[in-house]
This record gives C-alpha cells, structure tokens and sequence, in this order.
C-alpha cells in the first residue's frame, strides 16, 4: 500500500470506504466486538448488575460437571440425529417425485415453502393445539380408530420427539428447494442413457442420481446440521424446556441461564462451545464425508 | 391404447401430489379452521368448516389481547429494518464488487469468516450494548443492530453485481457520472432481483425472529408478534380459537407475500442452500 495512488484511484477507493461504512460499522458495532466481548465474558462471573470477576476456565470446568448441562447436550444431539436425516431423505424423496415437467411446478413448490415462511411460533402454538391431550385433533384421530390416547406434548418420553416432527414439517421445504434446484443441474442425456440402457429405477437412483446429486446433498445435510443445532423458537414456544426437562434444547438453556438466572458468564462460555461443537461437527462433516462426494458438477 | 393410459398415469400423479400437500398443509388449514369457531364448536365438532364463521375471534385479540399493538410493532420493525438492508446491502455490495481500496479483500473475508459463527454467540454482548444505551423497550432496541445490514446480503448483492459487465460503468464515467450516481442509477436498477431476494428473505427472517425481541423488550407495548404470541402458553385457560385468529394474523401477510414474490423466495432458498 506504499505505492502512491493517483487522484483517480485515491477518489475510489474514498468512495469505496464510504459505500461500506454503514455496513461496516454495523458489522463491528454488532458483530465482530460482540464475538470478541463474549469470548471474554466466558471468562467472567457476572450477574449484570455488579462488576464481572475474572474466574479463568472456571464456567467451562462447572459446566461439563453439571447435569442439566450434559442432558441439554444430550437433548439437542437427539434433534440433531432425528431430525437432519429424516428431513433431508424426505425431502430428496419429494424433489425427486417432483423433478419433471410438470404443470403447477410453480405452485407446488410454493405450497411446500409456505411453513417455512410462517411464524415459528405461531406454527408451534398451532401443533400445541393439534396436540392438546385432550381435545387436539391427533388424539381425537387415535380415539376414532380405536386407539390410546398419547399424551404428545406433556409427557417427557413423547416431548422432544413431538418438538422434532414439527421442526422437520416446518423445514421441509426450504431442503425440498435446495434439492431441485440439485437435481435440475443433472444433465437429461445422464438419465435418458440410464433408461436406455435398461436401469430400474432403483439402480437409476443409486448409481445415477445419488451420486451426481451428492455435492448438493452434502452442503444441504452441513447447513441443515447447523441449523438444527441452534433449534430455540419452536421449543420455546411449545414446551418452554418442558415437562421437566424434556425439551431443553441446548439454545434454550443458554438461554434461560443467561436472561432467567443472569448468569452472562456461564451463557458466554456456552456460547463458544456452541460455536466449537458446530465447528468441530463440521470439520467432521468434511474429512468423513466430503471426501466420497463427486465434485464433478457444480 | 397408450395415450389413455399415460393420462390416467398423470392425473394419478397428480392426485398423490395434491393429497400430499393437502396432508403436509393440513396443520394450516386447521389453524385457520379453529380461528372461526366458536369455543363449544372448538371442543366438540372437528369438522375442517365452522357452521358459521365467527369473524369476532379476529376482534376479539387485536383489542382484548393486544395483538393490534403487536402487529404494528412487528410491521414497523420488520419493515424498517427490511428497508435499512436493502439500503446498506446494496451499498456494501456494490463498493466489495466494483470498487478497489486497499484492504477491501480483509474486510470481506472477515464478513465471510463471521457467516458461520451462530447467532448467540453475539447475543449476550449486543443485549449489553443495548442495555448501556438504554434502548430496552424501544424501537430503537429492536432495530439498529438489524439495520445496517448483513453479511448474508453484502455477499449476495456482491456476488450479483459481480456479474455485471464493466463497460456500463465505464460508458457513464465517461460521461462524467461519479460513484453515487453509478450506484443509484447503474448498478440499483441492475441488482433489483438480487435486492428483491434480499428484502423477502430479510422480511420474513424478521418478521418471525424471536430471540433478540424476546431479551430486549418487557413492555406490552414494545413486543413484537412472535413474543406476544408465544406469552399465550402461559395462560392458565387457553382461548383456542381467539389464540388461532392471532396465529392467522401472524402467519398470513408472510404467506401472502410469498405467493407475490413466490420467484425471489425460491432464489433465496438456493443462494443459502447452495451457495455457501
């Protein structure tokens, strides 16, 4: 950058600074300050109201001792495990179904989107009624075909599982999207010399589509892994972590420790092992699987 | 004899279609069903069609359980900050895609390196930087740290504009144009599908947000749908069909809006699935 600027380039490159300073400031004010703030405030005791003490790794340390931490953990490894695979095979399975021409393509996939645009809250109070134990349409269903009552919501063994069904409903969409758009970039004469040479439909799908399909199933499952990790609004909205602590997911408890016990610390600390497990998931992701995918197309 | 069978075959494809998407939408419909009933129809008829619509339930939360109130609050919100990203975006998009000044690539980079930090690793010291000003209960609370936009939209207006040929701007800086003049009447009216994609995926991400509403407001008068809403749990008698009207009211502007701009959604879908 010694190098002197002509006029020109010293006019641009002042417009250039000033075009992103909103931007910018933005970004440091409530971004890169923030991220830099709560590795610190990990580091800290603090209720808001008197000054942080420095306490070293001690709210790593009382966080892998303490239980409700590990069941969170827990919890939101369930989510992720039930929900990711689920949600994207599901999905595959309908882009497929749906990737030819047909008519309506266009309102059919708006349809599948139209969850994914609605209110997770709303959507969460919606099933808490389609739930309800009593009077929820489900078990007025189960009740009608001769079968128990199931108790979805406010039992902890039906909980989570019942959290996640509504998280893999609401999503489902936004994978379906992603897919097409996957499997519209797979060349017609691929599949037509597939069916030409005989292939069922089956062989067709393992050795034709999965495989050129993998790159985009591959970044689909990481942003979906991601995404599920961080799963508060519909929790929250249904069961508030409960009944007892059936559906405190991870974000939940951080959540609750931070607003609810005011202990910012403790929060910040897992705030950053939020970040590295995502991380750690990731690099994962991209040493097992990334290395099978066929980086062909794209 | 094959082209009978082939328009059987269709219309049965398309049959499993539509009863698939009736079943997947289902949750929606009785959602909007329950709106209407009246609470005895609530608990004992489970038809799909109120006997009669009760347009009261719809009456009866905006005044009695301030949704009015958080409506407006929510719109305010939700569109101001839409405004200010579309705004700041297509600003700092433009400067990262066309413009050279020395650490651009820096800047840029660490935008991208922060996309994959979650949220709530900011939440905790952005709740103090509001604290400190005092903009709990505010509006100013719930929208300055939105405002400013993105790196999220920074990178998809850059990434569109990167597109565009040089000798549109070359031609007008020939003809004396400066910067602010390219930016608006250049590369704007050429980035409008890339900024409509931004604004619809920036609505509906704010509209919907819960968890920074939920931390800086208290006040019935400062929250926003979604934290107004999910305090509805908490009742001890639940009012479902005023409680589902609320949820409507809710849900529907986003889903009308999707089917205006049904082409930029999908857009959207594809650049955060695919483009990462």
């Amino acid at each position: 950058m010694a190098r002197k600027m002509s006029p020109k380039r010293k006019r641009e490159a002042v417009a250039g600074y000033l075009f992103i300073t909103p931007n910018l400031l933005g970004f440091l004010i409530f971004q890169l300050v923030p991220i830099v703030v709560a590795i610190l405030l990990a580091f800290t005791e603090w209720d808001l109201i008197n000054d942080p003490i420095w306490v070293g790794f001690a709210n790593y340390r009382n966080l892998l001792k303490e239980p409700v931490f590990h069941l969170s953990v827990k919890k939101t490894l369930y989510f992720v495990v039930i929900n990711v695979p689920v949600q994207s095979m599901l999905a595959l399975l309908i882009a497929i179904l749906l990737n030819r021409s047909i008519r309506f393509q266009n309102l059919i996939r708006t349809l599948f989107i139209v969850p994914w645009v609605s209110m997770a809250v709303a959507v969460g109070l919606t099933w808490t009624w389609i739930y309800n134990s009593q009077f929820g349409l489900l078990n007025e269903i189960l009740t009608r075909v001769g079968l128990d009552k199931i108790p979805w919501l406010a039992h902890p063994d039906w909980a989570l599982i019942s959290v996640i069904v509504v998280n893999i409903w609401q999503f489902l969409g936004f994978h379906i999207i992603v897919f097409l758009a996957g499997l519209q970039m797979i060349p017609r004469e691929v599949e037509e010399a597939a069916i030409v040479d005989g292939a069922t439909p089956l062989t067709r799908f393992f050795k034709v589509t999965l495989p050129l399909i993998s790159p985009v199933l591959f970044y689909d499952l990481i942003v979906n892994v991601i995404g599920t990790f961080q799963a508060f609004d519909l929790p929250y909205a249904m069961t508030g972590g409960g009944p007892g602590n059936a559906t405190r997911v991870y974000n939940l408890y951080l959540y609750q420790k931070g607003f609810q016990f005011l202990r910012m610390g403790e929060a910040s600390a897992m705030a950053v092992m939020l970040f590295i497990i995502i991380g750690i998931t990731t690099a994962f992701f991209f040493r097992v699987v990334g290395r099978r995918v066929n980086y062909d197309l794209t | 004899m094959k082209k009978p069978l082939r328009l059987v075959g269709e219309i049965c494809f398309y049959l499993v279609i539509f009863a698939i998407l009736f079943v997947y939408l289902f949750p929606l419909l009785w959602q909007l069903s329950t709106s209407l009933k009246t609470m005895d129809e609530v608990f004992r008829g489970f038809s799909l069609i109120p006997k009669t619509p009760l347009w009261e339930n719809y009456t009866t939360a905006l005044r009695d359980f301030n949704v009015g109130r958080f409506l407006l609050n929510t719109i305010l919100v939700a569109g101001l900050i839409t405004l200010g990203q579309v705004i700041s975006c297509s600003m700092a998009g433009y400067a990262f895609a066309k413009l050279r000044f020395p650490g651009r690539d820096f800047i840029f980079f660490l935008y991208l390196g922060t996309m994959m930090i979650p949220a709530t690793v900011t939440l905790i010291p952005s709740y103090v930087i509001i604290l400190e000003l005092g903009w709990i209960d505010s509006l100013q609370g719930l929208i300055v740290p939105f405002v400013f936009g993105n790196a999220f939209g920074t990178f998809l207006i850059r990434q569109f504009l990167q597109g565009v040929p040089r000798d549109l701007e070359e031609a007008a800086e020939i003809d004396g144009a400066g910067y602010f003049v390219i930016w608006s009447r250049i590369m704007i009216p050429m980035a409008k599908p890339a900024l409509a994609t931004l604004a619809v995926m920036t609505l509906v991400s704010q509209w919907n947000s819960l968890v920074w509403p939920l931390i800086v407001t208290q006040a019935d008068k400062w929250k926003v749908l979604s934290v107004g809403l999910a305090a509805f749990r908490l009742f001890r008698t639940i009012q479902w069909n005023t409680m589902m009207a609320a949820v409507v009211m809710a849900t529907l502007p986003m889903i009308i809006i999707l089917f205006l701009a049904q082409r930029f959604f999908i857009q959207g879908i594809q650049f955060s699935g695919l483009n990462r």
